[in-house]
């Protein structure tokens, strides 16, 4: 190939000829690499031996008449080899890069490396659906403590000693003191009783108390010992039966769905006069399913007026201000939404059972 | 309890009822029926009675809430006195009430010449038990069957084995027990008794535990011939003392602790006689004993219409009110426009103020009925901060990858004992627990992340990152103390993947996780502090520093307690949320620096006793502004590095908000941070002399 052709055409022509040879040679390794391009340009456009710059070196030795037509020919020829070799030197770039990147390939089907994705428990979950449902009816989230003393626990809640209606709630007592743990409604009462700063009751009232209670009773599908209760106290001038209604129909709605309807039947609680037990209408069946054992209706709480001597007992004047409470078991409320079989899985933390996602 | 159909139709004149309606109605007013048995006159309702309704756990009374519920006509069935023979009763006994307060009142008959039967045909043919029950013998058929007609509890003694008073009849005396006494009751067990406990005595000792059980001693046998018939209205609170301390409960004491009709005793009298001379035959001496020590008056309450109106929030009108009253045998008398006078019937020990006399008519009317109004609209809400804390953290310790658990707040005594050094105080043990292992209020949440971590190793599952946040206990000085806490627990690997081998967690993962808490909050980095205690491995444990004050722990579980619980190496911490000082947001941002900054190394061989804190003061103490962080970029022990030393790199970052940092001033300071480094004992530098 060190012959320097001796015209244009000539040139042309073997200019084909190398690059079809240097392609068959490229072809195994899946066309011009950038040095195949790179080797081709230095022998056809080298400014030293490049052919081309051979070529025109000829001009002296072409006749006068000649020399603007072969010196037209050879740049012609020039920019014909530049354009090819510059286009084959962008394609074999591309081939390059796109061999670099499956050298680097993976099989994007192996298990990915998944950072470690923590979990909020269900009941941390449906706790703050609840407290949603009623900040959005302005109601305040309070706090309290578990150990509670007897006055707080049942006495000012018209639990009077020595009274059957203690039985129902079984409480557990820290030894030394009269003190229980706490069940549902003690929150409720400190809440209302008199601000310890000026020892004027707080009312107006409107709050609500998440928290961890106790009863005495024997872990099994249905019981625990511990559980989460959700209670609310509404106390102001005015307050009726029908707010009662009214807010537990708002809640059913704002947590179960537009179409939940609640219902009201009469039931005891010391602490209210009237006492409520409060089912929504199933909104997960048309006709009856397990979650409200097929009969359309799901118990959700318990609730009522708050009894005037509650009232009285945390300095609150009862002709003057009416008030209403509700309680409802988180625990409880959780099983049905998700269809919970057994209670002890929201306390035996079983990793298979927490990973996943409860909203 | 159960109800049957037909006994209640007695009280109802006409058709017995469908059942059910009469089964929807009862439940709307407050008696809400479980379950039915059966069809037509055989029907059996099982009914739950709540605790302020004794009134209704008789057959007259669901029957006189049946008939209101159902707009119907209550009718009652008299008791008449049965035939009696000449003789006076109180000239065969006397009785005496000691205990005014707590007995109101005791009527007694005698029966003489009875012929105990073993079943009760007159019981049977009027009106059989409940399901369940069985007959037993003639009297006490007969007792049990007035207890379910009208609620009156009776006592049946022979009255052959009364001992005799000065007087040579045979006493009764209600009185305290005086302590010491005993008694064997019905049921063969002897009782010591103290004056706690109210009894039925004779002229020397107790017969009967009052309203709770009769004495074995004094009951009666196939061979008694005389009966004495006890009819009595105890105080409440003196039958549940006396059945509480004794750890009994009895048809009869359920009734009375609830409160029963004070005058229903001769009533219930009148026709277990009847019923006993019905089977056993006899003649009935004339007279009751009928002592009264205490007149309990009738109750007259004040229903104001109004009241009732803006407290149900709707209109009930008041002609529906006097009407529904009335049905249920309230006396009702118009005092001034809109205002009843209510007397209570006697059997209605639950009504007592205004709220319940509404109650009675809005149960009835229905609470269907009610408007659905909400209250007016009131303030904007906030939560409790610390359960907004509580929450956070929550938020916090999930981002980072942490699956939260929720465990009893109950442990063993043996669980809790290791932790009881992590507060101050001692652990509140519960009196009446259900047994171990939920005996102890727990010092840590730890213990349940620990039980969790059992849980699940042996299902196979031992890479855990576990956390709960929940309260921890104690009594300080008798008080009870409550700590809101952040407790973590890992345990197995961290992070697997094929790509490469998983490493066991460690410390530093407990003490990342509790500086993940602390970033998550804005607060500045915790400090780790070697401590030793007894729950924490040696030498791999910190109590947690924030502003100067220790507000938890994180380490290593002890190796004997890890393997107590059958975990291999884990890590736990437990933080008090309280404590952690949490910053209020930012209210201004400075712009970050335009400028790049640099990073430079330090290659320090230090003994092992000289920890991180020191090197990083070092480092830091003296050294200009510019110095913006010091970390530890990699440690090495083993060959090159003497026994007891370790090489540590620091990585030293410099930067300025103003302008570039030149290489000549970067070394200089690097320099001077270096010969900080060689005063500390025992240390080198590489490339420092």
């Amino acid at each position: 190939m060190s012959t320097v052709p001796v015209s244009v055409e000539e040139a042309r022509g073997l200019f084909a000829a190398e690059l079809s040879e240097s392609e068959a040679a490229a072809s195994p390794r899946g066309g011009f690499l950038p040095a195949d391009v790179a080797a081709l340009k230095v022998r056809w456009l080298g400014k030293k031996q490049g052919v081309v710059t051979a070529l025109l070196a000829r001009l002296k030795e072409v006749p006068k008449e000649e020399k603007a037509a072969f010196g037209a020919g050879v740049n012609a020829l020039k920019q014909e080899v530049e354009a090819r070799l510059d286009a084959l030197e962008a394609e074999a770039a591309a081939r390059a890069a796109s061999l670099a990147e499956a050298a680097k390939a993976v099989d994007v089907t192996l298990p990915p490396r998944v950072p470690p994705v923590g979990r909020l428990h269900p009941l941390t979950v449906v706790r703050r659906r609840i407290e949603a449902s009623f900040r959005g009816l302005g109601y305040e989230v309070a706090d309290g403590p578990e150990i509670e003393t007897d006055w707080y626990n049942f006495e000012s809640l018209n639990f009077p000693p020595d009274h059957p209606a203690r039985d129902a709630v079984d409480t557990f007592f820290v030894e030394g003191r009269r003190d229980g743990a706490r069940r549902a409604s003690p929150p409720d009462a400190h809440v209302a009783g008199p601000d310890a700063d000026d020892g004027e009751p707080q009312a107006p009232i409107r709050v609500l108390c998440p928290g961890r209670v106790y009863r005495k009773d024997d872990i099994d599908p249905r019981h625990s010992p511990v559980f989460h209760q959700m209670e609310g106290l509404v106390v102001d001038e005015g307050i009726t039966f029908a707010h009662l209604r009214g807010t537990l129909a708002a809640f059913a709605k704002s947590f179960f769905g537009g179409r939940a309807e609640v219902r009201l039947a009469p039931t005891f609680f010391p602490f209210v006069e009237p006492g409520v037990d409060c089912a929504v209408s199933c909104t997960f069946c048309e006709k009856g399913c397990r979650i409200c054992s097929f009969s359309g209706w799901i118990e959700i709480m318990g609730a009522g007026m708050v009894h005037p001597n509650v009232l009285a007992n945390a300095g609150i004047d009862p002709e003057r201000y009416t008030g209403f409470a509700f309680g409802m078991g988180i625990d409880r409320i959780a099983m049905l939404l998700h269809g919970i079989p057994d209670l002890r899985l929201l306390f035996e933390n079983d990793v298979r059972f927490l990973d996943r996602t409860w909203s | 309890m159960k109800f049957r159909l037909e006994w209640l139709g007695q009280y109802l004149p006409g058709e017995l009822p469908d059942l059910a309606t009469l089964r929807r109605r009862l439940t709307d007013v407050g008696f809400i029926v479980e379950g039915t048995e059966g069809e037509g006159r055989d029907a059996v309702l099982d009914v739950e009675l709540t605790a302020n309704r004794p009134d209704g756990m008789n057959h007259r009374g669901l029957a006189r809430e049946a008939a209101c519920a159902l707009g119907r006509e209550f009718r009652d069935v008299p008791a008449p006195a049965p035939a009696e023979g000449p003789l006076e009763a109180s000239s065969l006994a006397t009785v005496t009430i000691e205990e005014p307060a707590l007995c109101s009142r005791y009527s007694a008959r005698i029966v003489e010449g009875v012929q105990v039967r073993e079943a009760s045909p007159a019981v049977q043919e009027t009106a059989p038990a409940p399901s369940g029950m069985n007959p037993i013998s003639s009297p006490v058929d007969a007792t049990n069957h007035v207890l379910w007609d009208l609620g009156q509890p009776l006592h049946a003694f022979d009255l052959d084995t009364l001992a005799k008073g000065a007087d040579g009849r045979p006493a009764i005396v209600v009185r305290r027990a005086r302590a010491g006494e005993t008694l064997v009751t019905l049921d063969g067990v002897e009782r010591t008794l103290s004056p706690e406990h109210l009894v039925i005595a004779d002229a020397e000792k107790p017969v009967a535990l009052a309203g709770v059980m009769g004495g074995l001693h004094t009951a009666i046998t196939p061979s008694t011939t005389r009966v004495l018939l006890e009819s009595a209205h105890f105080s409440a609170t003196a039958v549940r003392k006396t059945a509480r301390l004794l750890g009994m409960h009895t048809d009869a004491s359920h009734r009375f602790e609830r409160g029963t009709d004070p005058a229903t005793t001769v009533e219930g009298l009148n026709r277990v006689t009847a019923l006993l001379v019905a089977d056993c035959g006899g003649t009935v001496a004339r007279g009751v004993i009928d002592v009264l020590a205490r007149e309990i008056p009738s109750r007259v309450v004040k229903l104001r219409h109004a009241r009732l109106v803006s407290f149900l929030g709707m209109d009930v009108p008041l002609g529906r009110c006097v009407q529904i009253l009335s049905a249920l045998a309230f006396g009702v008398t118009e005092t001034a426009p809109g205002v009843l006078a209510v007397t209570v019937p006697t059997w209605r020990v639950d009504v007592e103020q205004e709220c319940d006399l509404i109650e009675e008519v809005i149960r009835v009317v229905g609470y269907g009925a009610l408007p659905e109004v909400l209250p007016p609209p009131f303030n904007p809400t906030w939560a409790e901060p610390i359960l907004a804390r509580e929450d956070r953290a929550r938020d916090v310790l999930a981002a980072a990858g942490f699956v939260e658990a929720c465990s009893y707040s109950f442990v063993s005594a043996e669980e809790n004992a290791p932790f009881e050094s992590a507060v101050s105080g001692s652990a509140p043990v519960i009196a009446n627990a259900l047994g171990e292992p939920f005996t102890t209020m727990r010092a840590t949440p730890v213990i349940g992340l620990l039980r969790a971590a059992r849980h699940n190793i042996r299902r196979g599952l031992s890479d855990l990152s576990l956390f709960e946040v929940g309260r921890s206990y104690a009594l300080v000085e008798g008080h009870p103390v409550e700590s809101r806490r952040a407790a973590v627990l890992l345990h197995g690997r961290r992070g697997t993947h094929w790509a490469a081998e998983a490493l066991p967690a460690d410390f530093y993962d407990g003490s990342g996780a509790v500086a993940a808490l602390f970033a998550g909050f804005g607060a500045a980095a915790p400090g780790f502090r070697p401590v030793s205690v007894p729950f924490l491995a040696s030498g791999r444990s910190a109590e947690i520093v924030a502003g100067g004050v220790v507000v938890g722990w994180v380490g290593v579980l002890a190796g004997p307690l890890a393997a107590a619980w059958d975990l291999d190496e884990a890590v736990v911490a437990d933080v008090d949320l309280a404590a952690i000082p949490v910053p209020p947001p930012p209210s201004s941002v400075a712009m970050p620096s335009r400028f790049p900054g640099s990073d430079v190394d330090l290659t320090v061989t230090h003994p092992l006793s000289v920890g991180w804190e020191t090197l990083d003061e070092a480092v830091r103490k003296g050294a200009p502004a510019e110095l913006l962080r010091v970390d530890a970029k990699y440690l090495w022990r083993g060959a090159g590095v003497p026994e007891g030393f370790v090489k540590t790199t620091l990585r030293v970052a410099f930067g300025s908000p103003e302008r570039s940092l030149g290489r000549d001033e970067i070394n200089r300071w690097r320099d001077e941070a270096a010969r900080r480094l060689l005063l500390v004992p025992g240390t080198a530098v590489d490339g420092i002399a």
